[in-house]
């Protein structure tokens, strides 16, 4: 009889559809659970093995104590090795972390970092990033916090070929644009500039499509892709982003809120290291290049970094940092970068409070900044 | 027409049932587990972020699917002429064969950027890539339908002294229509993914942008609720286009190629 059967297909159909929905319910909340749990997924955490902060602060001071045990942190990068990392990387050099009592891995970002998730969700308990990446973060309820600025003003710019005749931002027309789509100065390039006849594209991470086709512009940071551009035998020009007005802090080293209230001794023992070695970074970059061309795996050259080297230190020391040394942020730089991405759209207005976004308890007390090559 | 009404409402209730109860379980867990929406955006969020991104993501589906439709055409008919010279000629089939395999495996993340250094950031760059991945299922398939002939069949053409053009076209074409149908429908979601991934490197911006690009956008700026739903159009693209090719498949069969029938073997099509 049909009705008979289809009871029956009915209720194979029917077990199926259970069955289907348990797994998949099942898959989800295991899905959901991993990404909602993050200290069952990783190694220690500086919550979970440092020591109390009594045992901390005596540690150094009574020689007759037996040493603690490192303790173990993640530095997240957000590209691969370059000079804009010059100052985390020296403090590996010269010890400055083994000195504050800690085992630092740096862990390379390349062309797809996500400093910022891994941070937030405790996979890595120090990151870098731009001050942009904060308030887009902030803006998505992650918590981070932004402690030291080494990098003042923007290295960001625009490489153009000077052979193309193009001198300033206004004369930008019918040219191909290579910019990383979603990227915050690229929107806010956008936004602000009529760019007639410009093809925007993205960009491939490096400058073999610029060096091909003269009326071809690209994204750079001043101590980077310019020197490499001319190293191939072109002849580039740089068009300074920050002369726009768009300056956020560059190079930040950043963490979660909850790694700032828990344990605030680790984070001022690391960020007064990571001043120390950009302080060094300064002054010596060699044994540090030297460093960062090893773990750098995309085959930059020395002579690179140390361009990388000179051409980063007026972008250290500058306004406040020469006078009270590196890292300073002021609130006004996060409001004015805050008000530039709600006007490009980047942002919702309100989404964010720049006053949580960073922090300077944790810088040292002052110290100018030297001048590089004392 | 009741019936066929209700039948499909009947087939089409379980599948929505579970997507709801789905969507339900996404929601009540990440109410449940606190879980902040840059590692998983609640439903309504994302819901909230294709709304207030509905023209770009409508326009950005459209430009996807005009890629991925015109890959999938033109390896429908390169496809389709690679197969025949493989059914003619054993030489050419066994020399380049294996060769058409090497598209099977092919990375198109690697891919991408040589097809965009070669044919610029352009429209067709992106079919290209949405060309190559789709090529395969098509070849392989339409091959093995104009060689995969019944004895008889074969016999009966030769007894009647058919020319070889004439076995190709009334026994071997006709033979390779379901063959060619099945590739098309394993294809028409390979070029979907092949479109996107070009659209990662290609990034044509400014109003006339894919979903690809949309995808990295918002992966950039770290709005996942906007990744999410991008993701998801993508996926319905991909669905609507596979239900798209069936229908037409099956209604090619139903209206040319009934199975089993002696008319057709004969010519009488």
């Amino acid at each position: 009889m049909p009705n008979e059967r289809w009871k029956e297909r009915g209720a194979y159909t029917a077990g199926a559809t259970a069955w289907s929905m348990l797994i998949g319910g099942a898959m989800l909340l295991g899905a959901v659970f991993a990404g909602c749990d993050p200290s069952a997924a990783r190694r220690d955490s500086p919550s979970d093995t440092l020591p109390a902060a009594g045992e901390v602060e005596s540690r150094g001071t009574s020689p007759a104590q037996t040493p603690q045990p490192a303790t173990q942190l993640t530095l997240a990068l957000n590209w691969f090795p370059e000079s804009e990392h010059g100052g985390y990387f020296a403090a590996q050099v010269r010890g400055l972390y083994a000195e504050a009592g800690f085992e630092v891995t740096i862990q390379s970002g390349g062309t797809s970092a996500h400093m910022l998730e891994q941070v937030a969700t405790g996979r890595a308990d120090f990151g870098i990033a731009n001050a942009d990446n904060i308030l887009f973060a902030r803006a998505q309820n992650a918590e981070v916090v932004a402690l030291m600025a080494p990098l003042q003003n923007s290295p960001r710019c625009l490489l153009v070929h000077k052979g193309s005749g193009i001198e300033s931002f206004d004369q930008l027309r019918d040219v191909t644009l290579a910019m990383t789509p979603g990227a915050a100065f690229a929107t806010f390039l956008r936004w602000k500039l009529p760019l007639p006849g410009v093809r925007i594209v993205n960009y491939s991470g490096n400058v073999q499509a610029f060096l091909l086709d003269p009326r071809y512009v690209q994204q750079a940071y001043t101590f980077s892709e310019p020197f490499i551009a001319r190293q191939h035998g072109a002849d580039p020009r740089v068009l300074l982003v920050s002369e726009l007005g768009f300056n956020p802090y560059t190079s930040l080293l950043f963490t979660t809120e909850k790694i700032v209230a828990a344990q605030p001794d680790v984070v001022r023992r690391m960020v007064e290291a990571c001043v120390s070695g950009w302080q060094d970074y300064l002054v010596d970059p060699e044994p540090t290049n030297r460093l960062i061309q090893e773990r750098n795996h995309v085959g930059i050259d020395l002579e690179a970094l140390a361009f990388g080297a000179r051409e980063i230190a007026p972008l250290i020391v500058a306004d406040d940092a020469a006078k009270e040394g590196i890292g300073r942020m002021t609130l006004e730089r996060w409001q004015t970068l805050e008000s530039q991405l709600v006007e490009s759209g980047q942002l919702t207005a309100g989404a964010v409070d720049p006053r949580r976004a960073f922090t300077t308890d944790f810088l040292p007390p002052a110290t100018p900044a030297v001048s590089p090559g004392r | 027409m009741k019936n066929r009404l209700g039948r499909v409402v009947i087939m089409a209730f379980p599948p929505v049932a579970l997507f709801v109860l789905l969507v339900a379980i996404w929601q009540i867990a990440i109410a449940v587990g606190n879980v902040r929406s840059f590692i998983l955006p609640a439903p309504v969020r994302v819901a909230q972020a294709a709304w207030l991104h509905r023209w770009e993501l409508l326009q950005a589906t459209g430009t996807t699917a005009a890629a991925a439709l015109a890959g999938l055409a033109t390896s429908l008919a390169v496809g389709m002429v690679v197969a025949v010279a493989f059914s003619q000629s054993a030489i050419v089939r066994r020399s380049v064969y294996p060769y058409a395999i090497f598209l099977q495996t092919v990375p198109s993340v690697a891919l991408a950027p040589l097809v965009i250094l070669w044919f610029g950031h352009e429209f067709r760059s992106v079919v290209v890539v949405a060309f190559i991945i789709s090529l395969f299922p098509i070849i392989t398939n339409a091959t093995a339908g104009l060689l995969d002939l019944d004895r008889n069949l074969v016999e009966l053409f030769a007894m009647s002294s058919a020319s070889r053009r004439q076995v190709l076209l009334k026994l071997q074409l006709p033979n390779s229509i379901p063959y060619l149908i099945a590739g098309a429908k394993i294809s028409c979601g390979l070029s979907v993914i092949g479109a996107i991934v070009g659209e990662f490197t290609a990034g044509y911006g400014d109003g006339y942008y894919g979903l690809g690009y949309l995808i990295i956008f918002a992966s950039n700026q770290m709005e996942t609720d906007f990744l999410f739903a991008a993701t998801l159009a993508s996926m319905l693209l991909g669905v609507v286009i596979f239900a798209a090719v069936s229908l037409v498949g099956d209604w090619i069969l139903r209206r040319w190629h009934a199975p089993g029938s002696a008319g057709d073997a004969l010519g009488a099509n």
